[in-house]
């Protein structure tokens, strides 16, 4: 239970902040005098949270499939002949920067959800498929021909020896994956999402420094309730092996 | 005894490149190779390959496609580096198409109109770098020959694009349109990303040596530094407009200097923060890392302590340390193009510039070069710490 009180405190702020943050226009007020509204309303921050975690689900999801469905494929007899161009792509992949890969997304598919989703998916999809390489790769040989001498089948090999063994290192990359699309996200409100980056970005163009302040709070407290989240996980994960060893 | 996995055959056919080739074959007869765009926002037509290139530069790429699928499955004794030289000069030779793309499709007498690059082209463009970087992973080739290869494309097209087949190209429409815009944003990106870097690089040395000499500091300084790396680009570039913006009103000296809300300052200060943890940490793990019986050797020959520290440990830090600069080149290279949402300039003036005019070859102004340079610095970067990676001494 401890290890979860971190993730419920910040997720209890987030939303707290969504719901009350009329109640500290005095605060805004002072910081931005000049302007006639200083708490972000067109959109309810509420939608915009939900909007934002939807986007980051959806593609931390479809990501993961395919990154760890790609790993295991490449990491066996019938796949390995695409093992070193795979890890290539991922580790090249990565040194793209993700704001050239959502502003490269747009003449491809145009603006709005779209292609935010698709960028957030594929720059998603490497960390993921690095981690996921490293972790299978990384297991010692002599494991699975332990398992495969017990009588196990190769999918038997690969459900419950390897893929619980590279779990750590696979939910890793699909925490760095997550932090990372986060603030793609945020930054997606560029390119006609509507997610937290929203009030920032208008606040950038009006000159309204609260708009700004209150879209960075609620993003950085959602980065760091994901984070928190992940840690937990993590940290729930080694327990789960640690008893499964015993 | 380490396990060495089984090396595969040379001269068994490879699996990899056939299905890229194949891949490459379909989408170019698929996809528009390009398109005419009458002027900078109307989108124009799109043309196929035979349409853009007629039918004999059709037949000639599916040709050189179809080579390469063949070359990698018959039983040829030198597969790889005939692959290898076939792949070069088609990379080579691409702008070559868009040249005859223009030629032939380009309305005369329209001074607006231009030519766009189509998915198809760019198709072809990322599935033959990537069978490069298949054909030489299997030759195992050391830096010297991707070195020449990249040499030799970028050579060739830099020759291209300098000509004037490719002046109604819709990119050197974009560039030409704001003479020395994009060479001031090169620099404000290259001062912002390196300038953070080295002052990061600095700093990250001092709290290291300062984790290493208290271990006290250990915990704070890293969960401080992972801390910071959390917090989304964009909201800390928000969160630093307010207090800076405080600082200049209050400091007349500060405003003059040119320190406000948005701006430089901001990014720097943002950039800098990010570029902690990758830093901190490498540096950090490289020189606690030093195996003990080697600094007991260097003790034990009489070295002081001094000498330990830079003939020993930092030597063999190098690579390490390399590797964290490498990881935080790379990122501060793509946040400075969001800190253009807080006036920072470089590339990104250009991608939300782009963005918010609809103009997507502008996007494409900025997007590219942020990319190539990030590249470019991977490779540099990845080879220097290649370089430096101490060898074990012949007996």
């Amino acid at each position: 239970m401890r290890n979860w009180l971190p993730v419920l405190l910040l997720i209890a702020l987030l939303c707290g902040l969504c719901a009350a943050m009329p109640v500290l226009e005095p605060l805004f007020r002072g910081l931005q005098p000049d302007k006639a509204r200083v708490i972000y309303q067109r959109e309810s921050l509420f939608f915009l949270l939900g909007h934002h975690l939807m986007l980051v689900a959806v593609s931390a999801a479809v990501a993961t499939l395919v990154a760890v469905a790609a790993g295991i494929f490449a990491t066996r007899p019938s796949g390995r002949d695409f093992l070193p161009l795979v890890s290539q792509v991922a580790s090249i992949g990565q040194t793209f920067p993700p704001v050239a890969v959502l502003a490269l997304a747009v003449p491809v598919l145009g603006f709005g959800e779209a292609p935010i989703l698709f960028a957030l998916m594929l720059y998603g999809l490497l960390p993921i498929l690095r981690n996921t390489l490293a972790g299978l790769e990384g297991l010692d040989p002599t494991v699975r021909e332990a398992a495969l001498g017990m009588g196990m089948s190769p999918w038997q090999v690969l459900c419950q020896v390897e893929l619980p063994l590279a779990g750590r290192v696979i939910l890793a990359g699909i925490r760095t994956s997550v932090t990372i699309n986060i603030a793609t996200a945020a930054i997606g409100s560029t390119i006609g999402a509507r997610t937290l980056g929203d009030p920032v970005i208008a606040g950038l163009v009006n000159g309204n420094t609260a708009y700004v302040l209150q879209g960075a709070i609620l993003i950085g407290l959602l980065a760091l309730a994901a984070d928190s989240l992940f840690e937990a996980l993590e940290r729930a994960w080694g327990a789960g092996v640690a008893i499964a060893n015993k | 005894m380490p396990v060495t996995r089984s090396l595969p055959d040379p001269r068994a056919p490879n699996r990899v490149v056939p299905v890229l080739a194949g891949l490459a074959l379909v989408l170019v007869w698929s996809l528009d190779f390009g398109r005419i765009q009458p002027n900078r926002i109307v989108p124009g037509t799109g043309h196929g390959l035979v349409s853009a290139l007629g039918w004999g530069g059709a037949a000639l790429i599916s040709l050189a496609l179809g080579g390469s699928l063949l070359l990698s499955i018959l039983p040829v004794r030198r597969r790889y580096p005939c692959l290898l030289v076939l792949i070069t000069v088609l990379l080579a030779a691409l702008p070559q198409l868009l040249v005859v793309f223009a030629a032939r499709q380009l309305p005369e007498g329209a001074p607006y109109a231009r030519t766009v690059i189509g998915a198809g082209f760019w198709c072809l463009l990322f599935l033959l770098s990537l069978m490069v970087v298949e054909v030489l992973g299997r030759l195992r080739a050391r830096y010297g020959v991707p070195l020449l290869l990249l040499a030799l494309i970028a050579a060739s097209w830099l020759v291209l694009l300098r000509g004037d087949g490719l002046d109604s190209l819709s990119l050197l429409r974009e560039y030409q349109a704001q003479p020395g815009k994009f060479e001031q944003a090169l620099w404000t990106h290259l001062a912002l990303a390196f300038g953070a870097v080295a002052i990061s690089a600095v700093l990250a040395f001092a709290l290291a040596l300062r984790m290493i000499r208290s271990p006290g500091w250990q915990r704070p300084i890293l969960g401080a530094v992972s801390f910071l790396q959390t917090i989304p680009s964009l909201a800390v570039f928000g969160l630093l407009i307010a207090p800076l913006g405080a600082l200049a009103s209050a400091f007349p000296v500060l405003q003059a200097l040119g320190v406000r809300g948005i701006g430089w300052a901001p990014a720097l200060l943002a950039l800098v923060a990010y570029s902690l943890l990758p830093m901190v940490r490498n540096t950090f793990v490289a020189l606690t890392d030093i195996p003990e019986h080697l600094t007991d050797a260097a003790r034990g020959m009489g070295m002081t302590e001094r000498q330990v520290f830079f003939q020993l440990k930092l030597p063999l830090a190098m690579p390490v340390i390399i590797e964290g600069l490498r990881i935080t080149t790379i990122q501060a290279i793509g946040l400075t193009a969001v800190a253009a949402l807080i006036g920072a300039g470089g590339f990104g003036d250009f991608i939300f510039q782009g963005l918010g005019q609809a103009a997507m070859d502008l996007v494409l102004l900025g997007a590219l070069p942020t990319i190539a340079l990030a590249l470019l610095a991977d490779a540099l970067l990845t080879m220097l710490a290649a370089s430096l990676r101490p060898t074990p001494a012949r007996a």
